[in-house]
């Protein structure tokens, strides 16, 4: 029954996402206009609290507003540092970190409504036959340190400094001014407000065009490009200080002499992690991944790629599940026509 | 008639309380003692008669902010606060009236607390109510705590605006108004504003009044509020609703106040914002065009089908 439902992993990730699509932009009208205060407002993936249906929101604006007016705050005022201070701060990385434990990155690749919406772009560019470009292993290093500083600038920085009035006040949630989540996931939901640029003083106005022409950006460029704003989101650098603490891994073989002229699961991988086909072992697992999985499907050998949760296999590579995944769908994402099995002419019986 | 007559008695309190504000010791004859008269009979605020509650935050940092409650237009020894952890044992306490108005301590639990004060003579009752919100992670949904009922006649948000959220002009918003737990059909509700609205309205077949806040800031009023760190949820301009209600020879009088902002496009553009997101998908378009040297993408695939 469930294989009938979901006979890849690719399909059961869809499934997953969409439900969570709903779930963080429109839960809060599902289950109640209350839901996001009472969840964990500690959520890994990006979403957003400007969204008024959200029903949970991502950890970043709780981590801006804590460094802007605790943390700051109390550090300006020159007062004893007291653990009162940093509780509100550890309470949020703490249920940040319960609900990490268990999922890992795959907030990333499987709960986060940007990243959902970046595959669904990207679905609807391959039907427009628009091309792919990827980052190639000579040009991917140069945009993977914009995530963290897109973390210590922007999450971390700025509302620090706003927090202890050396920076404008303005600059308490900055990265939530130019984040494109905040404008996706409210206009999901029929609301402009968030879309309309902020011209209350130059750096209101600063940010939302900023904000603005990012998101734009994005939308076209998810067309084009698999995931884009991904690879610059600070939550994938946060998420990546903590990858290597969850029992949920992605885990490769220490070796294997087939990967050095293969490269499929590096043409799979939507983040361009060229890692995965070239390293092994604990290297495999890179800081970008955001364990969707692609990987380990279009791996075309046995039990080289695995996902594994306290050890335990969830999911790991065949060459069966790989000849039978790529009969309907390239390891890029290029949708196959569908074959009709040939079933064998009846021989007429004459007997 | 009756109704008139009620609205004489808020002037008539108001009236007294102004000169008890003035006159401190020709309070006193009528209160009772242990108590700072003057904050128990609240100032009477100019631009409305009716009975509110105004919350106001003091103190230099998060951990000396007190908050305190001015009941005005009502004369009360007590604040009634109801959190929204139903549970808890000290889920309803009263706050004694000080002399800047009546504590509100936190609880543990933190989110919002219904805040109800209680003037009540042989002929009628008076009672004044707000809510206040303590941003904490994990407060119980408050909707069981301000179901719950607290007096006779109430006016009971539907919902209250949640965290990073609040009343704004040009928007519609939903109340209860019921007696003793029974919604009051076509009930007349009375609504005022700081900024100087008044528009009376009545509740439909369910009891549920839908207020359109109006948009009636002044450009003047809009550059004081600044634009510094809001996250749209500065004070504004105040607003009370009220509805009386006559029952057994008492005339019940209830009033709801919050505060409310501008729009929510003040100070923004939305033309601008389309404007500079069509900016970015421009600088992305060259990213749609076709690659010259296009190769077969899945040849890998195909190549590696023949392993």
């Amino acid at each position: 029954m469930l294989k009938s439902l979901f006979p890849t992993l690719g399909r059961f990730r869809f499934t997953v996402q969409i439900i969570m699509l709903f779930v963080t932009v429109y839960g809060g009208a599902l289950l109640g206009s209350y839901t996001v205060d009472r969840v964990s407002q500690a959520l890994p993936s990006l979403s957003c609290a400007f969204d008024k249906m959200t029903g949970d929101h991502c950890i970043l604006i709780v981590n801006q507003h804590q460094l802007h007016h605790r943390v700051g705050e109390a550090l300006a005022n020159a007062k004893d540092i007291t653990l009162k201070v940093f509780i509100p701060t550890l309470m949020s990385v703490g249920i940040f970190f319960m609900f990490f434990f268990f999922l890992n990155k795959a907030f990333c690749g499987w709960v986060c409504p940007l990243g959902t919406v970046q595959e669904l772009l990207r679905k609807i560019g391959l039907f427009f036959k628009r091309p792919l470009h990827q980052f190639e292993p000579s040009n991917v290093g140069r945009v993977r340190p914009v995530k963290w500083l897109m973390l210590l600038v922007l999450v971390l920085g700025l509302p620090l400094l706003a927090g202890m009035g050396v920076a404008s006040n303005e600059l308490g949630d900055p990265f939530c001014q130019v984040c494109p989540s905040r404008v996706v996931t409210t206009l999901l939901t029929a609301d402009t407000e968030q879309i309309a640029v902020r011209t209350g003083t130059n750096i209101n106005f600063f940010l939302g065009a900023l904000g603005n022409a990012m998101f734009g950006f994005m939308i076209i460029a998810a067309l084009a490009v698999r995931q884009p704003f991904c690879r610059i989101c600070p939550l994938l650098s946060w998420n990546a200080l903590f990858q290597k603490l969850s029992p949920m891994k992605l885990v490769k073989v220490d070796s294997h002499e087939k990967c050095e002229k293969c490269g499929v699961c590096e043409k799979a991988c939507p983040m361009d992690i060229h890692e995965i086909g070239t390293e092994f072992g604990k290297k495999a697992f890179h800081e970008d991944c955001t364990l969707c999985g692609r990987c380990a499907e279009y791996c075309p050998d046995d039990g080289v790629i695995q996902i594994k949760f306290f050890g335990i296999p969830l999911f790991k590579s065949s060459r069966d599940y790989y000849k039978a995944r790529v009969k309907h769908e390239s390891p890029e994402g290029t949708k196959k026509k569908r074959v009709i099995p040939i079933l064998p002419k009846a021989t007429p019986n004459n007997g | 008639m009756k109704t008139n007559s009620i609205w004489m008695a808020i002037l008539a309190a108001s009236i007294s309380v102004a000169q008890a504000d003035e006159h401190p010791m020709a309070a006193s004859a009528v209160m009772p003692t242990g108590h700072d008269h003057t904050a128990m009979m609240g100032r009477p605020m100019a631009w409305t008669e009716l009975p509110i509650l105004k919350t106001k935050m003091s103190g230099k940092t998060r951990e000396t902010t007190v908050i305190s409650i001015a009941p005005q237009n009502i004369v009360v020894a007590n604040i009634d606060a109801w959190s929204n952890n139903l549970k808890d044992a000290n889920a309803h306490r009263q706050l004694v009236m000080e002399m800047a108005g009546a504590k509100l301590d936190k609880p543990a639990t933190g989110g919002f607390q219904m805040l109800t004060a209680r003037e009540e003579q042989t002929d009628f009752v008076r009672v004044a109510s707000t809510v206040y919100y303590f941003g904490e992670r994990g407060a119980k949904n408050p909707t069981a705590m301000f179901m719950q009922q607290k007096n006779e006649l109430e006016i009971i948000p539907q919902p209250y605006p949640r965290e990073h959220s609040r009343y704004r002009a040009d928007e519609d918003w939903k109340f209860l108004v019921r007696f003793k737990g029974q919604p009051l059909v076509n009930q007349k509700v009375n609504f005022e504003t700081s900024n100087g609205s008044k528009v009376e309205t009545l509740t439909d077949a369910a009891g549920v009044l839908t207020l359109h806040i109006p948009d009636d800031f002044k450009p003047v009023e809009e550059k004081k509020e600044g634009a510094s760190h809001d996250h749209g949820m500065r004070r504004g301009a105040d607003l009370v609703l009220a509805t009386e209600y006559a029952d057994g020879g008492k005339t019940y009088l209830t009033a709801f106040n919050s505060t409310y902002g501008a729009d929510a496009y003040d100070k923004r553009n939305l033309a601008m914002g389309f404007g500079f997101a069509l900016l970015g998908m421009v600088g992305a378009a060259p990213l749609l065009r076709q690659k010259k040297t296009e190769k077969k993408v899945d040849t890998a695939t195909d190549k590696k089908e023949e392993v």
